[in-house]
């Protein structure tokens, strides 16, 4: 006991140092980006200064409003549900295919042959079939992203080693129980690493629909600040972008440390 | 003896593994009974084919020729056995004392009938404090007593144990042989028990069933005529040292 307690504490600081670490890199960066643009002088309507970006966010601007409220949160919430969406439905099919051969024989060309196509190239087809708006940006985060999640979770539902299932086997335990007890768990770590890959593909799928056709959105607001040759505006859309992946990322890591508490028990040695 | 007093009959048991490389025969013909709360201690070279018997007693391979008749008056195979595997086998993400339960959640029975008599297995196998840790902060050894655990939590008839000492320092591995003596003789089981280590096939077993290399054959079969329940000191007796040393010249002409 008295083991455990005092390699908790070694623990914390490092944890706490570690955090602070990543986020100095992050404020550094900008630091380093604000500091180039000043110094080198170069002109706002070419590369607008993190700093005026963040202020277009924040306060209103005399010249131009970009409703950042409501782009932002069509933007969030399509994202969000767009993300939850495919993180049900990839496992889902993940599941089915780790589930029978047959299946995965059957589907597995077809989800390679789609996904072999870029979005960008299929989004005009699905504006025309759907107009644009919230089912079709799902639509869009979904074809970009379920892929992955799909591989992951056959890859892992597969990866159990095989002793493991004796344990079922030879108390004749059901397939249900094998799957529950056995296979799941085992594929869990596969399932969190699709979901954290899904988070960006999905923020890049809503994107790619919001950009090609929508009336509001982040990806509306840099189509329109183009127009204007208006930078900073652009270049807050896409801080708020990597902000949403980054926060649907920490979320997942949040989740993924609460699912499997086992492997993060010591994994700061 | 009475045919009612068998537990498991193996008749010519022959398995042959098919490879890449092409046929691979294990197990050559392999006879032998098992009488109930019989203790039956398997030796026999690596590699000659001990897990797989195991395995096809526990129905977990198919075998390729000859029989198994299990006397199915006396228990059912299907729910009344336990198997200490030769690796540890613990579920990683489940704490100890779930991973001691887990044929009681297979064999669908009230888990929390069963809390109490895992904690006490878990003591009994020197892991009181551990229930709530999970594996990777167990050794190998510490891991393969609490699969000694599981493999008791459901009150089997019949123990199939592969080498489950093997990780084991040496005091700590006597401890272990007593207490199983001691499990064995109160519940009334039957066990069969692998191990690579001579001394301990003669201490703990009725008899001792001697293999040949592969393909294997059932080439000795000692009957251990010392005193129950047995202790420490009758390993230093001379009839001690005379059945392991036939045992070991037995092993070494194969
Ligand atoms: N799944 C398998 N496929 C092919 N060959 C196998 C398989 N399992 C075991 N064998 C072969 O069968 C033989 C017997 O293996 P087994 O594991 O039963 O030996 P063992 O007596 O338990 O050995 P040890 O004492 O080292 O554990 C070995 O030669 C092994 O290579
Ligand atoms: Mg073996």
């Amino acid at each position: 006991m008295k083991a455990a307690i005092t390699v908790k504490n070694k623990k914390k600081p490092r944890r706490l140092s570690q955090r602070l670490q990543s986020i100095g890199a992050v404020f550094l960066f900008f630091l380093v980006w604000e500091a180039v643009v000043r110094i080198a002088n170069i002109n706002e309507a070419f590369i607008s200064t993190p700093s005026s970006a963040i202020a277009h966010l924040l306060f209103a601007q005399p010249d131009a409003n970009y409703h950042w409220q409501k782009n932002i949160s069509v933007t969030l919430y399509d994202f969000v549900l767009g993300f939850l969406f495919t993180a049900v439905g990839g496992t889902l099919i993940g599941i089915l295919i780790g589930w029978s051969k047959t299946i995965q024989k059957a589907v597995m060309p077809l989800f390679v042959m789609f996904n072999s196509i870029p979005m960008v190239a299929i989004a005009p087809i699905l504006l025309i079939w759907m107009g644009y708006g919230l089912k079709t940006n799902i639509l869009i985060a979904f074809l970009a992203s379920f892929f992955p999640m799909v591989i992951n979770t056959s890859a892992g539902l597969a990866s159990v080693e095989d002793d493991l299932l004796d344990l079922v086997r030879y108390l004749n335990g059901s397939k249900w129980q094998t799957f529950w007890k056995i296979r799941l768990p085992s594929a869990l770590p596969y399932i969190f690493s699709g979901l954290k890959i899904c988070t960006t593909l999905s923020v890049m799928g809503v994107i790619v629909g919001e950009l090609i056709a929508s009336d509001s959105g982040l990806g509306y607001v840099i189509v329109n600040a183009q127009l204007m040759m208006d930078t900073p505006p652009m270049f807050a859309s896409l801080i708020m972008m990597s902000l949403l992946g980054w926060g649907m990322f920490l979320i997942v890591s949040i989740v993924e440390r609460l699912a499997m508490p086992w492997a993060f028990k010591d994994e700061i040695q | 003896m009475s045919d009612n007093n068998k537990l498991l009959s193996i008749r010519n048991l022959k398995k042959v593994y098919r490879t890449r490389d092409g046929e691979l025969e294990a197990l050559g013909s392999v006879t032998f009974d098992v009488n109930q709360q019989e203790f039956v201690s398997i030796v026999g070279p690596s590699g000659c084919g001990k897990t797989t018997l195991l395995k096809i007693i526990a129905g977990l391979l198919p075998k390729s020729e000859g029989e198994i008749i299990v006397n199915q008056d006396s228990f059912d195979p299907a729910r009344e056995v336990g198997f200490v595997f030769q690796k540890p086998l613990l579920l990683h993400w489940r704490k100890v004392l779930d991973n001691v339960l887990l044929p009681i959640e297979i064999l669908k029975l009230d888990r929390k009938k069963y809390v109490d008599r895992a904690r006490e297995l878990l003591n009994l196998v020197g892991l009181e404090g551990f229930e709530q840790r999970y594996p990777n902060e167990l050794s190998g050894g510490m891991q393969q007593r609490v699969s000694i655990a599981r493999a008791l939590i459901h009150d089997p008839k019949l123990i199939l144990m592969d080498e489950p000492f093997g990780a084991l320092d040496a005091i700590t591995r006597e401890k272990m042989n007593l207490e199983l003596l001691r499990i064995w003789s109160e519940s009334k089981k039957t066990i069969l028990f692998i191990t690579h280590e001579i001394s301990e096939a003669v201490f703990l077993g009725d008899r001792v069933i001697v293999l040949s290399a592969r393909p294997s054959k059932m080439v000795g079969s000692y009957d251990i005529a010392l005193e129950r329940p047995r202790a420490l000191s009758q390993k230093a007796t001379p009839e001690f040292g005379e059945y392991t040393i036939s045992i070991y010249q037995k092993l070494e002409v194969v």
